[in-house]
């Protein structure tokens, strides 16, 4: 990837937003580079929306900025840049999808022909039908046609397949696919772990309005590919911390939870070191559950546990 | 341009394919209309005085719910949102609703001016059946403005209840069923509140039947309401997109 010598597309500093007494970003700065896929991973209420929502102009931050190439968000030529799926918007009912489509181009200075979108988004089979008759799967694949006609040089995918089956994911996950090869920068928003290892070069972990990691999907991948170790062990926190690949150790009631990215080899010098152990179980981490810990442990120095609903992967 | 002419056909669209709501607001005024000045009606002159009112009574409908109702579900529906996530102006999805509701007027005016001559034996001169179908046609702008601070403020279902509600309460309240004389005088004097009441003493005085007011204590009483009604929509706009 050439990313580092490009100019990011999206850069927010400080950006803060508040409903009410609710802070949904808090104090975010991160860039977002201008060719691939990027992932905007975190569970809901991370903030996920909001911050796409700053960046269509949608919603004013209640403090610090956030810019579109450089531009600011809802100008009317920063709009002719972007591209956008919402995650809870419905077409007109009673408008085909060619009539959708049609409408929407004729918003845009330079817009695709609408055969091509229908090719392009394999709309072939149902672009005359109304809306309403429509499946799920093929709404999407209509939405996701009015992201893209203009041309738009970033496209916005709020949460583009919750609610899909596996097949029309697949397909949805293609369409997205070609897009980031046609040179769109796209960044999507999931708290699907596998849909983010899947398409995303570069993937960015928010919890609770605070960004957690912004790397590359690989990294973020093998920092989180640890596991968890749970026992019953006489061992203190200092000396599990002392075993080979182990990264974090907790007491959680009776039992000791283990983070290690080795869950072998931590496993053989634990036995050895403490024959006693009972009650073992070794199960993955998931991604999100790594950030939240690692976030915390930077946050206070020593890890806690917290509970924190897992299970992301349905 | 283009932009105006494809939401214009797409709001024209939605429309004629969604008849089960259409056909009430094209119907009902003609119907009601041949039943109350022709059928029950034992004066011939009663005809005259209904065609002014029942006309202000045929706007309302296309203009409350077409705004009302159709701004509000786009609304909650998020297509509005995506629209203006995108460069898709405003003016062009206004305007193309204005023109749509304009037409639906006109088809909802054209039967009971039909009837009217036809049927009711109203004879008026030319220039007073384009005096009064003119000031018909204008009375879409208050209602429209109704609709749209209705639209941007309720529900989808708020709003097609308060639609309904408003609908009716300016029907009645207006004089446009039954002659507003005939009502307790607390009921007069809310009617005077009302812009359809105003609009029906406009209609009136063309067709030689004025009220106690001149046409023009009438006609600025309106443009006061319709500057507030649009104050107030810019208003609910503007909220919108914070």
């Amino acid at each position: 990837m050439k990313t580092e010598l490009e100019k990011p597309a999206l850069i927010s500093r400080k950006l803060t937003h508040r409903f009410g007494d609710k802070v949904a970003l808090n104090s975010l700065d991160l860039s977002i580079p201008s060719s691939g896929v990027t992932a905007l991973l975190g569970a809901n209420g991370a903030g996920k929306t909001t911050l796409i929502n700053c960046a269509l102009g949608l919603c004013k931050p209640s403090s610090g900025s956030i810019t579109v190439f450089g531009r600011t968000p809802g100008e009317i030529d920063t709009k002719h840049l972007v591209g956008v799926m919402l995650q809870d918007s419905n077409l007109p009912d009673l408008l085909t999808a060619r009539e959708q489509i049609e409408l929407f181009r004729s918003y845009y200075r330079h817009p695709l022909s609408s055969d091509e979108v229908i090719v392009r988004c394999d709309l072939g089979h149902f672009v005359d039908q109304r809306y309403k008759k429509l499946s799920g799967g093929q709404k999407r694949r209509v939405q996701f046609a009015l992201a893209i006609i203009g041309q738009p040089k970033i496209v916005f995918l709020d949460e583009p397949t919750t609610g899909l089956d596996i097949g029309a994911r697949k397909i949805v996950w293609n369409t997205i696919n070609e897009l980031s090869d046609s040179g769109t920068a796209v960044v999507l928003s999931t708290h699907y772990l596998e849909e983010a290892e899947s398409l995303a070069d570069h993937t960015i972990v928010m919890h609770q309005g605070e960004l957690v990691a912004n790397d590359s999907t690989n990294n973020i991948r093998a920092m989180a590919s640890g596991a968890v170790i749970r026992c019953e062990t006489r061992l203190d926190i200092n000396s599990l911390l002392a075993i080979n690949h182990v990264q974090a150790a907790q007491i959680v009631g009776r039992k000791t939870e283990i983070r290690t990215d080795n869950a072998t080899a931590s496993l053989r010098l634990l036995l050895q070191a403490d024959s006693n152990l009972s009650n073992l179980t070794v199960s993955k981490s998931s991604l999100e559950d790594a950030f939240i810990q690692l976030s915390q442990s930077q946050d206070t120095g020593q890890t806690q546990h917290r509970d924190t609903p897992t299970g992301e992967n349905q | 341009m283009s932009v105006f002419a494809n939401e214009t056909g797409a709001e024209i669209l939605k429309a004629v394919r969604a008849p089960e709501f259409i056909f009430p607001t094209l119907l009902m005024p003609c119907a009601f209309y041949a039943l109350f000045a022709i059928v029950l009606s034992n004066s011939g002159s009663n005809a005259t005085y209904l065609l002014a009112t029942y006309g202000v009574f045929a706007v309302m409908g296309p203009s409350i719910f077409g705004f009302g109702v159709g701004v509000s579900t786009e609304r909650e529906r998020g297509w509005l949102q995506l629209k203006r996530a995108g460069p898709a102006p405003a003016y062009a999805y206004i305007g193309a609703k204005l023109v749509t509701t304009l037409l639906f007027v006109m088809l909802a005016l054209i039967p009971v001016y039909l009837i009217a001559g036809f049927a009711g034996g109203v004879a008026l001169a030319r220039g007073t059946w384009f005096a009064l179908f003119a000031i018909h046609l204008a009375a879409t702008v208050p209602f429209v403005l109704i609709g749209i601070n209705l639209g941007f403020t309720l529900g989808s279902s708020g709003a097609v209840a308060i639609s309904n509600i408003v609908f009716l309460g300016l029907a009645v309240l207006g004089g446009l069923w039954f002659p507003v004389f005939a009502f307790p005088s607390a009921m007069q004097t809310l009617a005077t509140f009302t812009p359809s009441f105003h609009l029906a003493e406009l209609a009136l005085a063309v067709v030689g039947a004025p009220g106690e007011r001149t046409s023009s204590t009438n006609a600025l009483t309106i443009s006061i309401m319709t500057l507030s009604l649009l104050v107030l929509s810019l208003w609910t706009w503007s909220r919108q997109k914070q």
